[in-house]
């Protein structure tokens, strides 16, 4: 069956690593693993053993916290300490919440109010802690810390405070760990060794901590556990606005034992099935109408205050996403029987067994188990939706997509609700019938498909048949699922070449990228390709191989555009390889001298679906400035906004729809005809992404941005982003369809796509980046123990034409029980669909509305879990459900993102907005949480076979004067340079002792020496996890830039908004609201 | 009555002057005049090329306003009071401060009575004054809806054209089929190409606007922003050296252009015909000349290989069971694509005429190309029109050659003429046909009935050359105080100033002052005498197509018997009721049987052409001298034989024989026919033995003959060589007088022929016609 996969290695491995190694070997020299060796991307980190081997060092760093802390060891500290502790080792395990497993509850639990003041503490300087604090640090950090005692460890001293209470917690995690790993789940673990053990074992010894660190390991793919902790003790230890530490280091002592106590006593009352994590919000003493009974805190009432802000929470525990660890490559089998593993985070690093339910790459459910009704699922105020990912990159290791061809035949579907046959599907009556998992209703068996069932009443061949036994598979399409031949893979390049493109390189850039990356496409008979250029007339050329020279044939007329040939403008690769390479290479001075300013982006457009309106095809256009002529051209609206500021200010979020339907409108005509646009905006310049992001989003296609453009940086990027975008895995012509078990249905897809019909959703063009998120609704009921099943099924032509479905079966489990969708949550993909929902508000709503709507949806979530799971507990905690425990940092996160936040340009928002709506569950979390790292200390870490060091908070505390970091979201890197860098660390990462003269946006250079190496194989490795190729930024502390980078520091205070603790308290108290009102 | 062949080798009948009037002699009152039948009308050759023209270095000196007629030999000087008054106003004029010094002894050119026709060259005295002579424009539009094997024509054609293009010229090319291409020849990385739908009208504006020559740069959308866009190409001049260059530096790109150039590439659906835009074609030819070149004289030269199809100036759809339109579908008005064509030219002819352009029309195909429909826009600008059954057919490659022709065969193309027409105030023009449009000057000497291009007496020819004919109509229209006789001056006067840009590209004017005397109304016998019987029948027959394009329901042929008649009535000499006595003054005599074939030539005939072809010997009808319009009405025929040198004989079937080679020169067409006999004689050879040295001469003669006269003329006329019997000889037998038919066979001497035809011969017609004038 393997042979059946039809697609070449080379086309069909998209191979990230390779290009931006190409990209450095062209431009850069930057890599320094060559192309070859680079793993691919999605296998972030190959070895899975080594990974295994990476617990070890986890414990280390603890070690010193354990020492600190027994002193101060608050007792609710340690859950939260310990679960990141525990989970490096857990991690390997996926934590599967088993509904019996009460210790899954672990609670998170903050410190009660009193705990909050000793946050505080980082305030107060304690020059004697700091070298304790030091010492107990792995090493290397400590480095950043010790040279200035004075400034930042001031910060730390306080610190030193909390790490202390860290510390305490450490110990008992410490413990705990150990013992978990060597006892691998005695109780839950009897059936499932790996999984079971840490869940239910730590929870026994130690108040909460295992469960709880379990979950959360999955998310991140951040850093390793341990790491990321000392880390931060070293850095950033207080908070800034936090109370004394002598006060806050008492209460929390004596407070947070017995909250920890009863929280995880409560939880083991409800059935401990949940796994919340408890945390006193600090703020509630201050808080008027709560009324904290443990809360210590006498302090300043003024919560507000930015100084003192006498939040109760010790930050460095209250929940971050604790990095699943590098070392542990997760094997995760979609369903063993009839038992349905939760996945294990979209951001780790996972090798998926298909058992019956398709990969969570394919398709991944905000919660693993699926409310029986509708009032469960509004009970839970939880979205209900598939990410589905139809083309999501396979890790290397996984067994390949098997073929199915039927024949004549086709696939066997149900005949009610055309179904296609898959696992679920069950054989009655001697297998001569089949009860169809979706609709229920009773097929007679296909003759020639009859099979006899075996005792366990499967049918004796299901294991040798792949749709009967892997979630995911294809079908060969038969005659009946084509309308007309399959599709060649046609691409059409469209190329801006007004005075602005040209002048500012952006020509040259996309010549330069079009002539590589055609160099790469296989060469097929059935692989086309095309090319126009424009400024205000569209220049097409005809590339036939008989004329002298080739001939470029210009469309004037911007308002109502044409094609100037039948044949000729597109022409099959191998006959107009040359002549198209001679004329890239000429194009750029061809225009060098260009006068015309205006550039008619919405004839071009136009003119190239006309070109390619007979067969469908991808256009890729390469824009540089607003389209200022010819048929949907748009006004600068960005500046009217601003000189009309009445205007502007009473609806500003006018500026992000489309400015009119033109767009639009053709775009919906460009997807009937199955062509794709993909836009490269090249610019310095305002372009009305909001209204240019129309055409994409209804083609399937996506925006690419590069701005501020800067020929000397960012032609790798272009390049590397087009290779991408023509090599990674992609279908043409697609339809694709999800259906559900009856009892609920489908209630919107959302995505890029183009939708005539209710049913199904029109893609041009679909790859392996595209994510589209389909909702549910009930219209029914479920029984209890009965399953739902989805089934996705993508009907497309390959890229070497052949015309094939893929279809993706999931079927969860449905439960009554509310704690259970709770426990089966899944972060990655609600976040996902928050940041989707809030995307599409964006271009309707006023900002903070919007903002205000995603606060109140997490609040209604945390909300419903207190209420309902966690109503034992006392008013005065913050209790999180374990699996969301993240929720208010990434909601934090996400209404600081640049798509939220108030000052963001309007092409930026709109951009966020575009981008997000394709993104996948991956890197949905990233891009709005990025993953922080130093690089100054790189070599000096011990990391395991792990590239990448463990990431740090977003938060300034942990940002050292003397450190360089990185800072990643998936599209762009940041390189932070402190202010006393110590030269000789930048003469080796940046060639150059200071920092004068090196140019904003970076390009990155092997410097022959370690930590040039070592940063460049971070960045390598960082780019393949994303399959991107990052813009690189320097950013200075003390100037603009360094202003840029600290807007990523999502848990400091900023003006206008909260810091992570100031929102939890925030959060606990609107819950409190919630629930005294009921 | 019988009638003589007009003589061989005459003197020139246009004199110097190269005027010639229906009627030398004017009839005094308006009802004489039009007792007179035969309208009275010049026909005028302005550019005839005559060595006895006097050309003065200085401008011309004109009479006061409004009259600003120019100084003449009729004018009275009174050289001592330095006075001269205008004869046809009677302004008196004091001689300018340069022309103080003339006398009786020393007097100017323009005053010689032997120079009633001077030409002067304004700037020729005063070269430092003269603009830079603007060098000839060639836009070249291509059809490339047609056959490889027409496109290679086309191709070979072109390359000779280029290379006999003078270097200095500028050359543009646009090749159309279903869209059309603007080569961009000043564009050296490739070949770069403008490309235009053909199913949109694209106005002038638009066309700049996209070409980037309209100076905003802006687009259609408007001004935007705040900053003002700076742009390069805002220069006319830069757009001529982007689409228009010197033959000199784009000989190379245009050669490599034609090398490539390949027919249409968009697919002909079975049924169909090929889309071909020529409307917008021509348009975006137009709108380019008029942002690079307007007012410099410049050519669109047409290269036709079949119908416009789409878009404006469409003349048929595309769908082949649609025929192109009939005179047939024309007069019943069932031809859909007509008016609106028709429509669409004359638009495009006000603008070529305003930029002062010509567009000329080299039609080679089997089926039309519209030349009906595109009659207006040719007409107007003054343009050539070449119709051929193909691109390699001689009719076209020798015509197309001819245009770049230089010296003794020259054309003698010229640009920007305009013509003015001064004259007593007793005449009244009505207008004029020919290849001119109406300046639009109106005036009193305007009158109320209209001919041609009327109300005005000012006319602008884009483009003329030597040959180039007008015929303008006058109206007698006595004042009260003039017919009274003691007023009276005896003579009229008509001045007729022509100024234009010389194929080299000077000013020159070429003044023409004529002087006819009044006929009091009881003498016939001056008006008589004053009779021009070819310039009449010419006259009649260019009145007559304009009539029938005109006017609906009219019948030409009825209406030419009837002027026929009343003429013989009012001019010859008989006894009432008396047909056999009826005579003719010799100014006469030639008449009848002019009518006779007109009323059977292609211009009134026109149910056995097209309109295309109808169109296109109307043009040439309107736009020839007399002599040969003369040669279309009644074509001359020379008989070759042993027996009697070359001599004109009787264009009649009788004229066959078997031994004789017949020359005839119905001026579109020239056909060798060989007697029976002779064919034979050839046919076996004789020709080529040297004892028969005399039949290979005699052979040889009418050849030579017809190349003299091919050579002399354009568009080059199709010569068919054919022999008694054959079926090319309908070429000559449809010309013929059909005095011998088949219903008159059995009369028929062995050797001659007979025309299968009901048409009445000329015999029975004059017995007609004498039977009618006589009639009281």
């Amino acid at each position: 069956m393997a042979s059946l996969q039809p697609r070449p290695p080379p086309n069909y491995i998209p191979n990230p690593n390779q290009t931006p190694n190409l990209a450095a070997d062209s431009f850069q020299n930057l890599q320094i693993s060559g192309p070859g060796s680079a793993p691919p991307p999605p296998t972030a980190t190959s070895g899975p053993i080594s990974r295994a081997v990476q617990p070890p060092p986890g414990p280390v760093p603890r070690g010193p916290f354990a020492s600190n802390g027994p002193p101060m060891a608050p007792p609710s500290g340690p859950p939260g300490v310990t679960p990141s502790m525990i989970r490096a080792p857990s991690a390997q395990s996926v934590p599967a919440p088993f509904p019996g497993s009460p210790p899954s509850n672990a609670p998170y639990t903050v410190p009660p109010p009193g705990r909050g003041q000793p946050v505080g503490a980082p305030y107060m300087t304690n020059p004697n802690l700091n070298p304790v604090s030091q010492p107990l640090q792995v090493g290397p950090p400590a480095s950043a810390a010790q040279p200035n005692p004075m400034m930042g460890l001031s910060a730390s001293q306080p610190n030193s405070m909390n790490q202390n209470p860290l510390g305490s917690m450490g110990p008992r995690p410490f413990p705990g760990q150990p013992s978990s790993q060597p006892y691998p789940g005695p109780p839950a673990l009897a059936s499932q060794p790996v999984r079971g053990p840490p869940q239910s074992f730590p929870g026994q010894t130690f108040v909460g901590q295992p469960p709880m660190g379990q979950p959360p390991m999955g998310q991140p793919p951040m850093g390793q556990p341990q790491m990321g902790q000392p880390q931060m003790g070293l850095h950033s230890m207080g908070p800034p606005s936090m109370a004394p530490p002598s006060m806050g280091a008492p209460p929390m002592g004596s407070v947070a034992p017995p909250f920890g106590g009863s929280a995880w006593q409560g939880q083991q009352r409800q059935g401990g099935m949940l796994a919340p994590v408890r945390m006193a919000p600090a703020g509630m003493g201050q808080q008027p109408m709560v009324s904290t009974p443990g809360a210590v805190m006498g302090y300043s009432p003024h919560a507000g205050a930015q100084v003192s802000t006498p939040s109760k929470i010790d930050p460095n525990q209250i929940p971050r996403p604790v990095p699943s660890s590098n070392s542990s490559l997760v094997y995760f089998e979609t369903r063993q029987g009839s038992v349905v593993s939760p996945p294990p985070p979209a951001t780790s690093d996972f090798i998926v067994r298909d058992a019956g339910n398709c990969s969570p790459r394919l398709m991944r459910c905000t919660m693993n188990q699926i409310p029986c009704n509708g009032e469960i699922l509004t009970q839970s105020c939880m979205p209900l939706a598939l990410m589905v990912q139809p083309f999501a990159l396979p890790h290397p290791s996984e067994e390949p997509i098997q073929l199915v061809d039927f024949g004549e035949m086709g696939p066997v579907r149900c005949i009610r609700c055309k179904a296609y046959i898959n696992p679920f599907m069950r054989f009655i009556d001697q297998g001569r019938r089949f009860v169809c998992n979706l609709c229920g209703f009773g097929n007679d068996t296909p003759r020639d498909y009859i099979c006899n069932l075996g005792p366990d009443m499967r049918r004796r061949d299901a294991d040798e048949r792949p749709e009967l036994c892997r979630g995911t598979v294809e079908f060969v399409a038969t005659k009946e699922f084509m309308v007309r031949e399959p599709m060649p893979a046609v691409y059409f390049f469209l190329v801006d070449v007004s005075m602005n493109a040209v002048g500012t390189g952006a020509t040259a850039a996309a010549c330069s990228a079009i002539s590589q990356a055609i160099s790469d496409i296989p060469e097929g008979p059935r692989t086309m390709v095309g090319i126009a250029t424009f400024d205000s007339t569209i220049h097409f050329y005809s590339l036939k191989r008989s004329q002298q020279q080739p001939v470029m044939l210009i469309v004037p007329d911007a308002e109502d555009v044409y094609t100037p040939l039948q044949t000729d403008l597109i022409v099959p690769l191998g006959e107009c390889r040359e002549a198209l390479e001679q004329l890239l290479e000429s194009i750029p001075s061809m225009y060098q001298t260009n006068k015309i300013a205006d550039s008619a982006f919405g004839a071009a457009i136009k003119a190239g679906f006309l070109a390619l309106k007979p067969t469908g095809g991808k256009l890729l256009v390469f824009q540089s400035v607003l389209p200022s002529v010819g048929i949907g051209s748009l006004s600068s609206r960005e500046a009217e906004g601003r000189i009309n500021i009445s205007n502007a200010d009473k609806e500003p979020h006018k500026l992000l729809q489309p400015a009119d339907k033109t767009l639009k409108t053709m775009a919906v005509e460009f997807a009937e005809y199955q062509v794709c646009v993909d836009v490269f905006l090249i610019t310095q310049t305002y372009v009305d992404i909001a209204s240019i992001s129309v055409v994409p989003s209804t083609t399937g296609g996506q925006i690419y941005y590069y701005y501020p453009f800067s020929a000397v940086s960012d032609p790798a990027k272009l390049y590397n982003d087009l290779r991408w975008n023509l090599s990674r895995p992609q279908g043409f012509e697609a339809v694709m369809r999800v259906r559900c078990s009856q009892g609920i249905q489908v209630q919107e897809y959302s995505g890029n796509f183009c939708k005539r019909v209710p049913t199904d959703i029109d893609l041009p063009a679909i790859d392996s980046d595209k994510t589209i998120m389909v909702t549910f609704k009930h219209d029914d009921k479920f029984q209890e123990g009965a399953e739902c099943g989805f089934q996705c099924a993508i009907l497309y032509t390959t890229v070497h034409g052949q015309r094939r479905i893929r279809v993706m079966n999931l079927s969860l489990p449905c439960t009554t029980v509310l704690g259970n969708l709770f426990r089966s949550a899944d972060l990655d993909s609600q976040f996902s669909c928050f940041l989707k929902q809030a995307a599409n508000g964006i271009p309707t709503t006023p900002l903070t509305q919007v903002r205000e709507q995603i606060v109140n949806h997490c609040i209604n979530i945390l909300g419903s879990y207190r209420k309902f799971c966690a109503t034992i507990s006392s008013s005065g905690q913050l209790i999180l459900p374990e699996a969301l425990k993240l929720l208010p940092l990434y909601t934090l996160a996400l209404i600081k993102s640049v798509g939220l936040r108030n000052d963001g340009r309007l092409d930026d928002r709109s951009y966020w907005a575009s981008h997000v709506a394709s993104i996948s569950a991956s890197l949905a979390v990233p891009l709005v949480y990025p993953r922080l790292i130093s690089i100054h200390d790189l070599p000096s870490k011990e990391e395991g076979d792990s590239v990448l060091p463990a990431p740090v908070a977003l938060s300034s505390e942990y940002l050292s004067d003397e450190g360089v970091f990185l800072l990643e979201n998936g599209e762009d890197a940041l390189i932070y340079v402190g202010g006393m860098v110590n030269p000789e660390i930048l003469q080796k990462l940046f060639g150059s002792p200071s920092l004068e003269g090196l140019p904003s946006q970076l390009v990155l250079q092997q410097f022959g020496n370690d930590l040039s190496t070592k940063l460049n194989e971070v960045v390598n490795e960082i780019r393949r996890q994303r399959c991107s190729y990052l813009r690189l930024r320097l950013c200075k502390k003390g100037e603009p830039s360094g202003m840029l980078f600290h807007s990523y520091m999502v848990e400091d205070k900023a003006p206008g908004s909260l810091s992570y603790v100031e929102f939890l308290v925030h959060v606990h108290r609107q819950i409190q609201i919630q629930t005294k009102s009921n | 009555m019988a009638t003589d062949p007009s003589a061989l080798g005459a003197p020139d009948p246009d004199g110097l002057d190269a005027i010639r009037l229906t009627w030398n002699a004017l009839p005094r009152s308006k009802l004489e005049a039009s007792k007179c039948v035969i309208p009275l009308a010049a026909c005028i050759s302005p550019l005839r090329s005559n060595p006895n023209v006097v050309s003065l270095p200085y401008p011309p000196l004109r009479c006061k306003q409004p009259c600003l007629a120019v100084l003449n030999p009729f004018s009275q000087v009174d050289f001592n009071a330095k006075i001269w008054i205008c004869p046809i106003c009677y302004s008196r004029n004091h001689f300018p401060p340069h022309y103080q010094s003339i006398s009786e002894d020393r007097i100017p050119g323009e005053l010689y009575s032997a120079c009633t026709t001077v030409e002067y060259s304004p700037y020729e005295s005063n070269p430092a004054a003269m603009p830079a002579p603007p060098p000839p424009v060639f836009l070249f539009v291509i059809d490339t809806c047609v056959i490889e094997e027409e496109l290679e024509f086309v191709k070979s054609a072109m390359r000779q054209a280029i290379g006999l293009i003078p270097d200095n010229a500028l050359v543009g090319l646009i090749t159309f089929g279903t869209q059309v291409h603007l080569h961009e020849l000043g564009f050296a990385d490739l070949t770069k190409i403008f490309v235009f739908r053909g199913t949109k009208e694209i106005t002038k504006e638009q066309i700049l606007d996209q070409l980037g020559l309209s100076g905003r740069n802006m687009g259609p959308m408007g001004p935007r922003g705040p900053h003002p866009q700076v742009n390069g190409f805002n220069h006319p001049s830069g757009a001529v050296n982007r689409f228009l260059l010197p033959a000199s530096e784009c000989e190379y790109t245009l050669n490599t252009l034609l090398d490539d150039l390949q027919t249409d590439q968009w697919p002909v659906e079975a049924g169909n015909r090929s889309i071909r835009c020529t409307g917008v074609a021509l348009s975006v030819a137009a709108g380019l000349l008029g942002a690079c070149m307007p007012g410099t004289g410049a050519r669109i030269i047409a290269l036709l290989g079949g119908p416009c199809t789409e878009g404006p100036g469409m003349i048929v759809s595309k769908d082949l069971s649609e025929p192109v339109r009939s005179h047939k579908d024309l007069a019943k008005d069932a031809a859909p694509h007509f008016q609106k064509a028709v429509k669409f030219y004359d638009a495009l002819a006000k603008q070529l005429v305003s930029q002062g352009h010509v567009l000329d029309l080299f039609a080679s195909a089997l089926d039309q190309v519209g030349i009906a429909e595109m009659k207006v826009v040719v007409e107007r600008t003054g343009g050539l029109v070449v119709l051929s059954e193909s691109f390699g057919h001689a009719v076209f490659k020798d015509s197309f050659k001819r245009i770049f022709d230089v010296g003794e065969n020259a054309l003698g193309l010229s640009f920007n003429g305009a013509l003015e027409v001064n004259c007593s105030k007793d005449l009244k023009i009505q207008g004029v046909i020919g290849p001119c449009t109406s300046l639009e000057k109106k005036g009193v000497l305007c009158a109320e009935s209209v001919v041609g291009q009327g109300n005005t007496t000012a006319w602008k020819l884009c483009g003329l050359d030597r040959s180039t004919s007008l015929t303008v109509f006058f109206d007698v229209s006595p004042s009260e105080r003039s017919s009274q006789p003691a007023h009276a001056n005896p003579h009229a006067y008509v001045q007729f100033v022509t100024s234009y840009q010389n194929p080299e590209g000077q000013m020159k004017i070429r003044v023409t002052t004529i002087c006819r005397n009044w006929v009091e109304s009881s003498v016939t016998e001056e008006l008589v005498q004053g009779f021009d019987q070819e310039t009449a029948a010419v006259v009649l027959a260019r009145y007559i197509s304009l009539k029938m394009e005109m006017e609906e329901e009219f019948d030409a042929t009825r209406w030419i018997d009837r002027s026929l008649i009343r003429l013989c009535s009012r001019f010859g000499d008989y006894r009432k009721d008396d047909p056999a006595s009826f005579n003719l003054h010799s100014n006469f005599s030639l008449f009848p049987q002019f009518m006779f074939n007109l009323r059977r030539s292609q211009f009134v005939q026109v149910f056995n052409n097209s309109p295309d072809e109808t169109a296109f010997f109307r043009m040439i009808l309107n736009r020839e001298t007399v002599t040969n319009s003369v040669a279309m009405i009644q074509p001359s025929l020379i008989a070759y034989s042993f027996s009697a040198p070359p001599t004109p004989v009787l264009l009649d079937v009788a004229a066959i024989a078997a031994d004789r080679i017949l020359l005839l020169d119905a001026y579109f067409s020239v056909v060798i026919f060989h007697g029976l006999t002779v064919a034979q004689w050839r046919n076996m050879g004789y020709h080529n033995q040297p004892e028969h040295q005399a039949f290979a001469q005699l052979l040889q003669a009418p050849q030579e003959e017809a190349q003299i006269i091919i050579n002399g003329r354009f568009p080059v006329p199709r010569l068919v060589v054919c022999d008694q019997h054959g079926s090319q000889a309908r070429f000559l037998l449809a010309k013929l007088n059909p005095s011998a038919t088949y219903t008159t066979a059995h009369e028929v001497a062995p050797g001659s022929d007979i025309i299968f035809t009901d048409d009445v011969s000329f015999q029975v017609f004059s017995e007609h016609l004498q039977r009618l004038a006589v009639q009281s």
